[in-house]
C-alpha cells in the first residue's frame, strides 16, 4: 500500500505523464522508495543533487562525506567541485563536458563507499560564555529552566560533528545541542553579530564566522578567527572536524583575540 | 594606472568567478553577466575570464594615468575627455584622458574591460569581490587601480555591430528552468502556478538573489522547509510567503528552503539584467535542452571573439522574414 507521501509525488508527476524527462525523475523516486536508499536529480544544467533522504545524521553525513571524497578522488575532467550537505550533495560540473546521464552514471559507482573511512580532526574552540558576549544566555536557561551554569555545562559538555560548512564562508553547521538547551530562534533577527559569535536556534548550535545578521540565540563568542581568506585553508573549521567548546575566562579571550586578529 | 574620479553606485572588480571553495561556504561570485563581461573582455583581446569592472545602473568617471586600451559594455553613453564615444568598441586613452560612463538605458549591469585586464589581489583563486567576508571591497572615489602590461596595438578599434549585441531593453522576459529538485514540496498546483504565471522583479534584489512578486506557488504537506541542501546560482527558492528567490552569483552555497526549479546557464544573464519592475515568466526545459542552448550559445560568443579579433566576418542575412546573422571565414 502506497503511504501518503509517495501518494503525493505520484500528484506532482501526474500532471507530467507523457513528458519523458520528467517520467525519469518519477522513476527516480519509485527507485527511491523501493529500491535503493538514494536519489539522483538534476540540480539545474551544470549540477546534480544526491540526496541520502531528508534527514540530520551523523551517520548519513559521514556517508555524505565519503561520496563527496570518493568523487574528488576520481579524474573526471568535467568535475567542478563538489559540495556537501547534512544528508545531500551537489555535483558541480561543466555541461560543456558532460551530459546529466553521464555524471549520473559516473557517481552511482560511488554511492556505496564506506563511510567508515572518514575521520575528521579534534579541534577545541575557547569560548567566553555569557555576558555582552552571549546576551542570549539567560533566556535559554530561563526557556529550559535551568541555571546559567547547567546551560555551559550543557553545551560544552559535548563533542560536535562538522557536519558541513554553509550559509556563510566558514560557517559550520554542527550535530545538534542537548535537547535540554534547545531553544527557538529570535523573532526578530539582530541586524549585526559579530564574528565568533556561537548561537542556538532549536538543536543547532553554530559559530557565525563574520559579522552578519542573524536570528540564533547567543550564548557566547570565541576569540577564534572563523574565516580568513589568506589562510590556506581559509577556513578553521573542516567538515568531518570533531568539536569542542572549552570555556575560557574574559583575560583569555582578549590575549586570544590579539594573537589571532592582530598578530 | 586608473584612478576613480567618482563612483556613483556599486562598483567591484569582478572575473569568471571563484571555484573550489563552496563546500567551505564561499559563493561563486563572479560577472553577474557572463555573456556581455566575456564580450568586454574579447574586445581589448583578453581572454574572457579577465578581471574588469562591473558596475550597476551607472558608471564611474576615471581618469586614466598611462594609455591603456578600453571597452565599455552596456547601453550606455560614454565620454573619452567629453567626446561621445561608441560603447561595445575598444578605444585608444592616453595619459591624462578622462573617462565617464553614464546611466544604463537598459539592463543593469555594465562592464568597463581594459586590455591585460585589471591587476588585483588573487583571494582564494579569483578576483571576484565578495565583500561581506572580505574576498575584495566595493570600490570608491579615489581607488587607484593597475592593468596588466600587454601590447596595445591592434587591441583599439574593434567593434561589435549592434545585431550582435544582446538586447536587454524588454520589459518582459522568458527564463528557461529546469524543474526540481524538491519538487515533492510543492503541490501539482503549485508547480503549474510557478510555469504559467508571470513575476516581477522587485527592489528587493542584489548580487545574491533576486525576489520575484506573484501569485501565490502553493506548498504540499511538507512545507517549504527542508533540511539545509545545497544551492547554486539560479536555484529557485520558494520560502512560506510562496514568492520565488532566485538566486544570483553570491549566493549562499546552501539552503534550507525548497527549490521548485533552477534556471539554466544560458538564461542566467537575462534574469540578472533585469530591472526591479520587469516581469518574468519561466518555461521549463529538460537538462539535456539547457545544454543544447548554452552550446549554441558558447557557439556564438567563440564566433563573436573570432570576429572580433578579425579572423572571421560577419554577415546580416535576411530569409524568410527573418533577420540572422552570418560568421565567415576564410576559403
Amino acid at each position: 500500500m502506497k503511504n501518503k507521501l509517495e501518494k503525493d509525488i505520484e500528484d506532482v508527476f501526474g500532471m507530467f505523464k507523457e513528458d519523458l524527462h520528467l517520467q525519469r525523475l518519477r522513476q527516480e523516486w519509485d527507485r527511491h522508495f523501493d529500491v535503493d536508499d538514494y536519489r539522483i536529480l538534476p540540480l539545474g544544467d551544470s549540477a546534480l543533487l544526491i540526496s541520502f533522504g531528508e534527514v540530520i545524521d551523523d551517520e548519513v553525513n559521514a556517508r555524505v562525506h565519503a561520496v563527496a571524497r570518493a568523487i574528488e578522488g576520481e579524474d573526471f575532467e568535467w568535475l567542478v567541485e563538489v559540495v556537501p550537505a547534512y544528508s545531500s550533495l551537489a555535483v558541480i560540473f561543466d555541461p560543456l563536458k558532460a551530459t546529466f546521464e553521464e555524471v549520473k552514471r559516473a557517481v552511482e559507482p560511488l554511492l556505496d563507499v564506506s563511510a567508515e573511512t572518514f575521520k575528521g580532526r579534534k579541534i577545541e574552540i575557547p569560548i567566553l560564555y555569557g555576558g555582552e558576549y552571549g546576551p542570549d544566555i539567560e533566556f535559554i536557561a530561563e526557556y529550559n529552566g535551568l541555571s546559567v551554569d547547567d546551560v555551559i555545562e550543557i553545551h560544552s559538555g559535548k563533542t560536535y560533528r562538522v557536519h558541513f560548512l554553509g550559509f556563510l564562508p566558514g560557517f559550520a553547521y554542527l550535530s545538534p545541542v542537548d535537547e535540554r538547551i534547545a531553544t527557538p530562534r529570535l523573532e526578530r533577527p539582530r541586524l549585526k553579530v559579530p564574528a565568533g559569535s556561537v548561537g542556538i536556534a532549536g538543536r543547532q548550535t553554530g559559530i557565525y564566522p563574520i559579522e552578519s545578521p542573524g536570528g540564533w540565540r547567543l550564548i557566547g563568542r570565541t576569540p577564534l578567527k572563523l574565516f580568513d581568506p589568506k589562510r590556506d585553508p581559509p577556513t578553521l573549521l573542516q567538515p568531518g572536524d570533531e568539536v569542542r567548546f572549552v570555556p575560557i575566562d574574559e583575560e583569555e579571550f582578549w590575549e586570544i583575540h590579539k594573537a589571532e586578529w592582530e598578530g | 594606472m586608473i584612478e576613480l574620479l567618482s563612483v556613483p553606485s556599486l562598483l567591484t572588480v569582478q572575473d569568471a568567478g571563484r571555484t573550489g571553495y563552496r563546500k567551505l561556504g564561499v559563493p561563486v561570485s563572479g560577472f553577474m553577466d557572463d555573456f556581455s563581461a566575456r564580450i568586454a573582455n574579447y574586445l581589448v583581446g583578453n581572454p574572457g575570464d579577465f578581471p574588469l569592472l562591473e558596475f550597476l545602473l551607472t558608471g564611474p568617471k576615471l581618469r586614466f594615468n598611462a594609455s591603456a586600451v578600453f571597452a565599455v559594455v552596456g547601453d550606455v553613453e560614454v565620454k573619452l575627455d567629453g567626446t561621445p564615444i561608441e560603447p561595445w568598441m575598444s578605444h585608444w586613452a592616453k595619459r591624462g584622458d578622462i573617462l565617464e560612463v553614464g546611466t544604463l538605458r537598459s539592463g543593469l549591469y555594465g562592464y568597463i574591460a581594459f586590455a591585460g585586464g585589471i591587476k588585483c589581489e588573487r583571494l582564494l583563486g579569483s578576483c571576484s569581490a565578495y565583500p561581506r567576508a572580505g574576498l575584495g571591497r566595493p570600490l570608491k572615489t579615489s581607488d587607484r587601480l593597475s592593468v596588466g602590461h600587454v601590447i596595445l596595438t591592434g587591441k583599439e578599434g574593434r567593434f561589435l555591430p549592434r545585431k550582435l549585441r544582446p538586447d536587454y531593453s524588454s520589459n518582459k522576459v522568458e527564463v528557461r528552468v529546469v524543474l526540481g529538485p524538491d519538487l515533492d514540496h510543492f503541490t501539482q498546483d503549485g508547480i503549474e502556478t510557478f510555469l504559467s504565471s508571470t513575476y516581477t522583479v522587485t527592489p528587493e534584489s542584489d548580487r545574491m538573489g533576486y525576489r520575484l512578486e506573484g501569485p501565490v506557488i502553493e506548498h504540499s504537506e511538507k512545507g517549504p522547509d527542508i533540511v539545509t541542501g545545497p544551492l547554486i546560482p539560479g536555484s529557485v527558492q520558494v520560502p512560506g510567503s510562496g514568492r520565488p528567490i532566485v538566486m544570483m552569483k553570491d549566493a549562499q552555497t546552501t539552503g534550507g528552503y525548497a527549490k521548485i526549479a533552477t534556471v539554466i546557464t544560458a538564461d542566467l544573464p537575462v534574469l540578472a539584467q533585469s530591472r526591479p519592475g520587469t516581469e518574468v515568466s519561466f518555461r521549463r526545459v529538460t537538462p539535456q535542452e539547457a545544454r543544447e542552448i548554452l552550446k549554441r550559445r558558447e557557439k556564438t560568443l567563440e564566433a563573436i571573439r573570432e570576429f572580433l579579433d578579425g579572423k572571421l566576418r560577419a554577415y546580416s542575412v535576411r530569409a524568410l522574414g527573418k533577420d540572422f546573422i552570418l560568421f565567415a571565414g576564410k576559403i
